[in-house]
């Protein structure tokens, strides 16, 4: 059995001791017994009594044996109650380790005397030998660890010997365990090695696809680079191709154009000389000239041809009426019918005389209008 | 005394930073609720053993039942650095089976994730990354990793991060870009990964003239990489000694030269020679990007001129025991020989 561990002790440094109970002074010993009990019952203030002169202190050797004396014990209920039990039984009840069996009594005129009957005489005396002596106690150990407790040995000691080859043989028996054992870990190992390799391959398997994948991914943008650039170079022939016949059509057209205009215009030229021939814009200059300048000069020069005549005319207009005024006024003097006559004739006259030259003009216009 | 421990040494497989796992069928679901306690330790004890069983697909299956997605995707934002270690590779492995996978895209761990790429753990950051990369190899994943609207961050990230992580990256984005485009382009991405061409790393270059294999693929990737004369580039490294750089770098040409300005750029930076010792070579992967490429150059005036004199190299090559390079090679003689 394991034994317990020794408690540990407080680790407060200035106590150095621990108590099963802690130390109290006592009350000084009461003169009266029968005060004792209300002196103990009594909590007011301890009267500490002179610890040198108490009958209770044991003095002298700690370790001799002493009886305590009856009386200096407070006899207490506790204590008082064995004593009277064993008053009143005093023969039955007494055990053997109360009363030491007594010897008999002894016989008339004799008298017991102890009386020592070992080898050697011992003094006996109430006073024991004291020596005094010192020693003192190294520091404070620790308790040392409580020793090992072994019990004492019980029972009766037997004992087996397995001698070697005996239970079994080694090699032979270790063998299938070894086999499992090397054979699992190669297992393993090789497992592992296979997974290693299946990872390997399928990396370089997914490195040749890939690789592939990128050669024809490669090829078909190639190929679509190729057709975008046969598409747009076909795009840009055709668009080409038809800008050529767009202007093709428009020289056709221009050239369409250009014919049907000369031929309008080839007919357009007469017409339009002749027009304008008409219209009198083109002319012989000499006629242009005779008729604005000749003419016209011409026409003035007969005008005033005939103006003259006709101021000769009017000349002799006025000189015929002067003269048959002037007549007139001769014969005025005469009979007054000629007056009447004469002024009719006037205005007769002088109305021919207007009417030949309105005619005269008249004449004269439709000459210069030709 | 009697005591139930028998020897003062632990049993041998108990492992004090794991959380102990409750028999059969319950397993899982004990694990979940440790999950969501709010005590640390249970929290990361629950994650190691998680880790440990969601090796087996059928524990996958089985978490993804229970949602267990919900319960890490709360842990993603975790403040403690092994809580979101631990979690990135719970989801990274559950990334490596379809179950998983498919799970992760309807759970929208995706954007859930777009937090973490700025995390200043290096394992956290490398564990997103790999769930992003299988993600990616699924369509529908490359859709979701778009849809995230990762594409930029991710461009942008490939300039600052270490170099694993970039391989990494690259490959998300070679899988996504392969779907669209637009996106990368806008956030420079030719630029960047001109830069990545003259890495030291092998992996790197050979990735990042893959990912320019993948965006001139499409057409306004086409117009791009021209713009940014990013063929004269690919020409020089046509030299390159690993296999890995050529196939690629040969691809990416071979996607670029499609449209008219990238052929009269590869011929400007005189591609044909190069291309001409590839496919020579008779172990070379990269023999039918080569050759395809030389077909699309032939397509040019000048190219069918001096491809006339080697016509007999690709004579060659229609002995070639894969098929696919015999008929490369037969399309290449028939563009050589075309007469307008």
């Amino acid at each position: 059995m394991v034994p317990t561990m020794v408690p540990t002790r407080a680790p407060e440094l200035d106590v150095p001791y621990s108590f099963c109970s802690q130390p109290r002074s006592l009350a000084p010993r009461p003169k009266y017994r029968e005060q004792s009990s209300a002196a103990e019952t009594e909590k007011g203030p301890r009267r500490y009594g002179n610890i040198m002169i108490d009958p209770r202190v044991v003095r002298g050797n700690a370790l001799s044996l002493r009886l305590l004396p009856e009386g200096a014990q407070p006899s207490t209920p506790e204590v008082k109650k064995p004593k009277k039990a064993r008053k009143k039984l005093p023969a039955t009840k007494l055990t053997q380790e109360q009363i030491r069996p007594g010897t008999p009594e002894p016989v008339e005129g004799r008298e017991h005397v102890y009386v020592q009957t070992e080898l050697y005489l011992e003094e006996i005396s109430d006073r024991i030998i004291e020596v005094d002596g010192e020693c003192q106690t190294d520091e404070f150990l620790d308790r040392p660890p409580t020793p090992l407790f072994i019990p004492a040995k019980t029972g009766k000691d037997v004992a087996t010997q397995i001698e070697e080859g005996e239970l079994f043989d080694f090699d032979i028996e270790v063998k299938p365990m070894l086999e499992v054992l090397v054979g699992k870990t190669v297992e393993q190992a090789l497992l592992e090695v296979m997974e290693e390799e299946e990872l390997s391959q399928l990396w370089s398997h997914q490195r040749a696809f890939a690789e592939l994948r990128n050669a024809e991914f490669a090829e078909l943008q190639r190929l679509e680079e190729q057709d975008r650039r046969i598409r747009e170079e076909k795009e840009r022939r055709r668009l080409e191709h038809l800008e050529k016949l767009q202007k093709q059509k428009e020289t056709a057209e221009k050239v369409a154009a250009r014919a049907f205009a000369q031929r309008y215009l080839a007919d357009l030229i007469p017409s339009v000389f002749n027009n304008l021939h008409d219209s009198g814009f083109f002319y012989d200059p000499v006629e242009r000239d005779i008729e604005t300048e000749f003419l016209p000069w011409l026409m003035s020069e007969v005008e005033e041809t005939l103006q003259k005549k006709v101021l000769g005319r009017m000349m002799l207009d006025s000189l015929i009426r002067m003269v048959v005024e002037k007549r007139l006024d001769e014969y005025s003097h005469p009979p007054p019918c000629d007056q009447t006559e004469a002024p009719a004739e006037d205005p007769r006259a002088t109305d021919a005389a207007p009417q030949v030259s309105g005619e005269a003009n008249a004449a004269d216009q439709p000459v210069a209008e030709e | 005394m009697a005591q139930p421990r028998i020897s003062a040494y632990l049993p041998p497989d108990i492992d004090p930073t794991k959380a102990p796992l409750a028999f059969g069928r319950r397993a899982l679901p004990k694990l979940n609720e440790e999950l969501q306690s709010p005590e640390l330790l249970t929290q990361q004890r629950a994650l190691m053993a998680l880790c440990d069983l969601v090796h087996d697909p059928e524990k996958v299956y089985q978490a993804i039942a229970l949602g267990f997605l919900d319960s890490l995707k709360t842990l993603l934002v975790h403040h403690d650095q092994t809580v979101r270690q631990k979690a990135t590779e719970v989801l990274s492995i559950m990334a490596l089976h379809s179950i998983g996978r498919q799970g992760l895209i309807k759970s929208g761990v995706i954007s859930a994730l777009t937090g973490l790429l700025d995390d200043p753990v290096d394992i956290c950051r490398k564990n997103t990354h790999q769930i992003f990369d299988m993600m990616a190899k699924l369509p529908e994943g490359a859709g979701g990793v778009l849809q995230a609207g990762l594409i930029p961050p991710l461009v942008l990230k490939l300039k600052t991060e270490l170099d694993e992580i970039q391989e990494l990256i690259l490959d998300t984005l070679s899988n996504c870009l392969r779907v669209e485009v637009s996106e990368a382009l806008a956030a420079g991405a030719v630029t960047v990964l001109k830069e990545k061409l003259s890495h030291p790393s092998t992996a790197i270059r050979s990735k990042a003239a893959w990912v320019l294999l993948e965006i001139s693929s499409h057409a306004e990737g086409k117009i791009a990489v021209c713009k940014e004369e990013v063929i004269p580039v690919l020409v020089s490294l046509l030299e390159d000694t690993q296999p890995e750089v050529q196939v690629n770098t040969t691809g990416a040409l071979m996607f670029a030269a499609v449209t008219p300005q990238g052929r009269s750029s590869a011929m400007g930076a005189e591609a044909i020679p190069p291309l001409l010792k590839l496919v020579a070579e008779e172990t070379s992967k990269a023999r039918l990007n080569a050759i395809k490429t030389l077909t699309l150059l032939a397509e040019l005036p000048e190219g069918r001129q001096t491809l006339l004199d080697h016509r007999d190299t690709f004579q060659r090559c229609l002995d070639d025991p894969s098929e696919a390079v015999q008929r490369a090679a037969e399309i290449a003689i028939t563009v050589i020989e075309w007469k307008p």
